[in-house]
């Protein structure tokens, strides 16, 4: 039950960026179509951006919503490219930076589906969710939901894997907080013990998965052999002290405080809600569970503040 | 002699690049001033503004943006806008930049500097649309030159009078980017020279350089290795026309180690003098 830090390079990849970026080796998918009517005369300034940016948008691969002859109404050839080409040149670098973007946020799903699978599958989620925030920031937040309606070699699993590193992602942006230690609590006079609530780090997610999924992902990182898992469910905490995100799998005991204690419970109710759970057990052994279950909480800075 | 906006000469910047955080702040290197990508640092509450704040008090900063789209038919996105100005009040940032381009249409953002049809009714639109972020900002923006790969058929006026004409009309900044002249003049067979005689230097309060790269039948503004030769050659040319404002190197694929980067960006000092 030890926590596992993520690799501090993760999310540090470059999204907002003035350049247009080029990917080769595009599969075929659905077209997303939204070019509008084309008629005859001038074109106003959003005619122009409507015809340009459904080309741009169309999936690569599949033939764009003009012919050549129609395009050199919208942009001029070169000496060394057609109109289309030219435009063809930012249809490329919509899909690439967008594939980059969720390559960045979903490297352990990428490995699972192996790379090829992977960019298919980023195309048709680019196809299904286009971008409409000025930020790239939370582009991938589909990711789970969309591996559950793909036909993937195991789509739960891949759910539960997207749904972790989008935890990552969310605990690299959520508000900074310290985690207090023991020496913070050791300042708490033991008569308001029972009545002391607990701030939870602001970052924390409590994710349950129906899959080993947080085990596959430390394989990947370190190094190790990865193999699709059978079905086992775990709570896995996610959630950031200063630079690092931390992935902490948990004992039942462990979410049943945190939850309470994340809910506004005084510790006395949360520690009230472990006992519940240990009910069956030996009176020392509740007792001994439940000090390691609160100091294991501690310990791993799930909590940023004592509220008196 | 200062630029019309009265902005300072903040000397030879680098483009702040996530992979340099941890040098940047440990070894706090001596650079004039970073430049951020606004997007990076909006619609978010943690680690990059953690760093940001860090980086911004050791260092001045001025903000270049991607997504304000100015040349877009969509209304301006004023959350996008508001979060803009909160940024650049908590970084302390110079000023704020961003591009001559539209990046999405009808509600999509395609996260790309795409290119403007330069007509009449695509100036006018522009020029209210700059004045009005002004306006917002209480200060002002500085538009860059983008690079392009296309050109519409509709065109009626070259790059360089729209951006010349929307600069006066909608008394703005530019920031001129010298690696995408060189790239647009390259994609759309012009003299370089002949737009950096057409600009209102006055006007311009920075400049970028940048690597490209060549695919033969066009050049990509890829960001990516050193300046070649021809573009420190037109740095050179434009700063002669310039006030003397500030020189900034970007660098966003393949990024080598800070020192390396940084020492690139130096070699800016070749081709202006001492005087940045």
């Amino acid at each position: 039950m030890n926590r596992e830090a993520t690799a501090d390079a993760l999310g540090l990849h470059e999204r907002a960026s003035a350049t247009t970026p080029e990917r080769v080796g595009a599969p075929r998918e659905a077209a997303l179509g939204s070019a509008p009517a084309w008629t005859e005369g001038k074109l106003d300034l959003r005619t122009q951006q409507k015809w340009f940016a459904a080309i741009v948008s169309t999936p690569q691969h599949e033939p764009a919503p003009v012919d050549e002859g129609s395009a050199v109404r919208l942009i001029t050839a070169s000496a060394t490219l057609s109109s289309l080409e030219r435009i063809d040149i930012y249809r490329r670098g919509y899909h690439a930076r967008l594939i980059e973007c969720l390559v960045d946020d979903y490297p352990v799903l990428e490995h699972a589906l192996g790379t090829a699978a992977f960019e298919a599958h980023c195309r048709r989620y680019i196809a299904r969710h286009p971008s409409s925030a000025p930020s790239l920031n939370y582009f991938g937040r589909h990711m789970a939901d969309f591996c559950r309606t793909e036909a993937l070699p195991d789509p739960a699993f891949a759910a539960d894997l997207a749904a972790l590193e989008w935890a990552i992602v969310l605990a690299i942006h959520a508000p900074t907080a310290a985690a207090i230690g023991f020496e913070d609590l050791a300042r708490v006079p033991s008569e308001r013990w029972p009545q002391a609530r607990f701030q939870v780090n602001p970052s924390l997610r409590i994710l349950r998965l129906a899959y080993p999924a947080n085990a596959y992902l430390q394989a990947y990182r370190q190094g190790k052999p990865t193999v699709l898992p059978a079905a086992s469910p775990t709570r896995v905490a996610v959630y950031r002290t200063g630079r690092s995100v931390w992935r902490l799998e948990l004992e039942s005991t462990m979410v049943t405080l945190v939850e309470s204690l994340q809910n506004g419970a005084t510790l006395e109710v949360g520690l009230a809600g472990v006992q519940a759970l240990l009910q069956h057990e030996e009176e020392l052994e509740i007792a001994k569970k439940i000090r390691h279950c609160f100091q294991h909480s501690v310990a791993s800075g799930l909590f940023s503040r004592v509220l008196l | 002699m200062a630029n019309r906006f009265q902005l300072p000469n903040l000397g030879i910047g680098l483009g702040l690049r996530t992979t340099h955080y941890s040098t940047i702040l440990e070894q706090k290197p001596a650079v004039d001033w970073f430049e951020i990508l606004s997007e990076n640092y909006l619609r978010t509450e943690g680690r990059p503004l953690d760093f940001l704040d860090q980086i911004a008090d050791l260092y001045p900063v001025v903000m270049h943006g991607v997504s304000l789209s100015i040349g877009s038919s969509d209304p301006l996105d004023w959350e996008y806008l508001t979060d803009l100005k909160a940024l650049r009040d908590r970084s302390r940032a110079r000023w704020v930049s961003d591009h001559l381009c539209w990046t999405g249409v009808a509600g999509k953002n395609t996260h790309d500097l795409l290119p403007m049809p330069y007509t009449e009714e695509a100036l006018a639109h522009v020029i209210d649309r700059v004045r009005a972020v002004q306006d917002f900002l209480g200060a002002p923006l500085a538009l860059e030159n983008p690079s392009s790969y296309a050109e519409f058929a509709g065109d009626s006026m070259r790059e360089w009078e729209f951006l010349g004409r929307l600069a006066e009309d909608a008394d703005c900044a530019l920031l001129l980017d010298v690696n995408n002249v060189y790239v647009s003049s390259k994609n759309h067979g012009f003299d370089p020279l002949s737009y950096l005689k057409a600009l209102p230097f006055e006007r311009v309060v920075q400049f970028h350089v940048a690597g490209h790269t060549d695919h033969g039948t066009h050049i990509i503004d890829s960001h990516i290795g050193p300046v070649i030769d021809p573009v420190w050659q037109l740095l050179a040319a434009a700063h002669q026309r310039s006030t003397g404002v500030p020189v900034l190197l970007e660098w966003d694929a393949e990024i080598p180690s800070f020192q390396e980067t940084h020492a690139e960006a130096l070699r800016a000092r070749e081709f202006i003098g001492a005087s940045a």
